[in-house]
């Protein structure tokens, strides 16, 4: 009772000074369009809450982490082993980490498939684009906090191969790595990019990226404008789906962390050789694969750099995808990127299988 | 004899330390007692099934306001009588 009395006096309180009831009112009017592909609405939901989660593990860790070169390994393995929790927490983290990106490309890819980046949602995409490149490079700069020899190693290769881009590409690796070669500053620097650069650029888009859906409300395929039914309140009806969602995804995370804990390997060491069958991070194996598909030299000039260049054309055509489809601008059916986009999509997957299980 | 005895020191020497490389130990990333190990099992499964009642009591709500919002009893009346 007492409890009560107390909450009704703060929503008083609260009431008096904002106006509550028409926030209400707007949330209860939002409709949510229903048709066959509702379903892809849920992906951005769940990526909204996986990115919670990872800001609430990355404090905890944080509190404990030393990015220093000396101390970072150690720092880690004492989480791991001696604080309460801290393998947990850990493991939490970096399931996170994957599932987010995997949801991330889920979303973009659906995006791309129904086409909801048409006009006038331009700028939804792009916004999104650019989050689905945070999101890798939060992960590339996460993987070389643990400073054991497998992440020193693919991020040597990570950033040797964008320096392998023609002009700018040498800035870049220098940029990225703090001098020539992967060492205490690259882990400095990208200690600083993941948590500092990357969450405060990361919440203002996520924000923007909100709040045009917000303007522009949810987009309806072309194929399903005629056959939608009556859009669904966002609230209650579409808040209360999305939790029983987002508690499934928190026991998929936690259940993850629990059985398969990341391992760790031997401390990093800039003059040992790199170990034996090293692979990059899923997210990378595609590239990774495409650079493989290139022979050393061709007519003369270096293979990797022709490879680099012809993947970062393809990543480039399919940012620009909805500035080219003309077709679905103008609210038409669009096949041949429908095409363009299961070829994206069907490539990714067939090259990161064959890089996983080669 | 006196070779032999030493050959069979440096296989013994050679055979402990690489034994005993292979026995290096994996960083343990996950508690290794049988009790740590026990209960964080117990706790899933009881995590489990608070997801799995949290998510039929929203459920329960959420068909309940789907079948007040199909009687249409959820809109404000703009015709009621206001009580002073």
């Amino acid at each position: 009772m007492e409890l009560k009395l107390i909450w009704l006096k703060c929503k008083n309180w609260i009431e008096e000074r904002y106006d509550i009831a028409e926030l209400k009112k707007l949330a209860k009017s939002k409709l949510v369009p229903q048709h066959r592909y509702d379903f892809l609405y849920y992906t951005g939901g769940i990526t909204l809450f996986l990115f919670v989660l990872q800001f609430i593990t990355g404090m905890l860790l944080a509190f404990y982490y030393i990015p220093h070169v000396d101390f970072a390994y150690e720092s880690i393995i004492e989480i791991v082993t001696k604080i309460n929790l801290g393998w947990f927490f850990r493991a939490f983290h970096h399931w996170g980490a994957q599932l987010c990106i995997v949801f991330v490309f889920i979303h973009l890819f659906g995006t791309l498939l129904v086409k909801s980046y048409r006009k006038p949602r331009e700028f939804i995409w792009v916004t999104g684009f650019i989050l689905l490149v945070i999101s890798i490079f939060f992960g590339l700069s996460g993987y070389l906090m643990l400073w054991d020899e497998r992440a020193f190693a693919a991020v040597r290769v990570a950033t040797g191969g964008a320096g392998n881009l023609p002009v700018i590409g040498s800035f870049i690796k220098i940029f990225l790595r703090g001098g020539t070669d992967v060492t205490g500053d690259t882990l400095t620097r990208f200690y600083a990019f993941h948590v500092a650069i990357l969450p405060v650029l990361s919440l203002l888009l996520i924000g923007l990226h909100i709040l045009l859906v917000q303007y522009h409300g949810m987009s309806v395929p072309v194929s399903q404008e005629n056959k939608q039914k009556k859009g669904e309140p966002f609230f209650p009806n579409v808040f209360y789906k999305d939790m029983m969602i987002w508690l499934v995804v928190l026991g998929i995370v936690v259940t993850l962390a629990i059985f398969l804990p990341p391992e760790i390997g031997k401390k990093a060491n800039a003059l040992a050789p790199p170990p034996e069958g090293i692979k990059p991070e899923w997210y990378f194996l595609f590239l990774l694969e495409t650079l493989k598909l290139f022979p050393g030299i061709i007519l003369g000039f270096n293979g990797e750099t022709i490879a680099i260049v012809c993947v970062s054309i393809g990543i480039f055509f399919f940012f620009l995808i909805p500035f080219i489809d003309r077709k679905s601008n103008r609210d038409e059916k669009s096949p041949i990127f429908t095409v363009i986009g299961v070829i994206y999509l069907l490539y990714f997957i067939t090259m990161t299988l064959v890089g996983y299980f080669s | 004899m006196k070779y032999f005895i030493r050959i069979l020191f440096t296989a013994f020497t050679i055979f402990v330390s690489n034994s005993l490389a292979l026995a290096e130990e994996k960083i343990p990333v996950f508690p290794a007692t049988p009790v740590d190990v026990y209960t964080i099992y117990a706790s899933l499964a009881i995590f489990w099934l608070a997801i799995i009642g949290l998510i039929v009591v929203i459920k329960m709500k959420l068909n309940e306001i789907e079948r007040i919002q199909k009687l249409g009893i959820d809109k404000e009346d703009k015709e009621a009588p206001i009580l002073e």
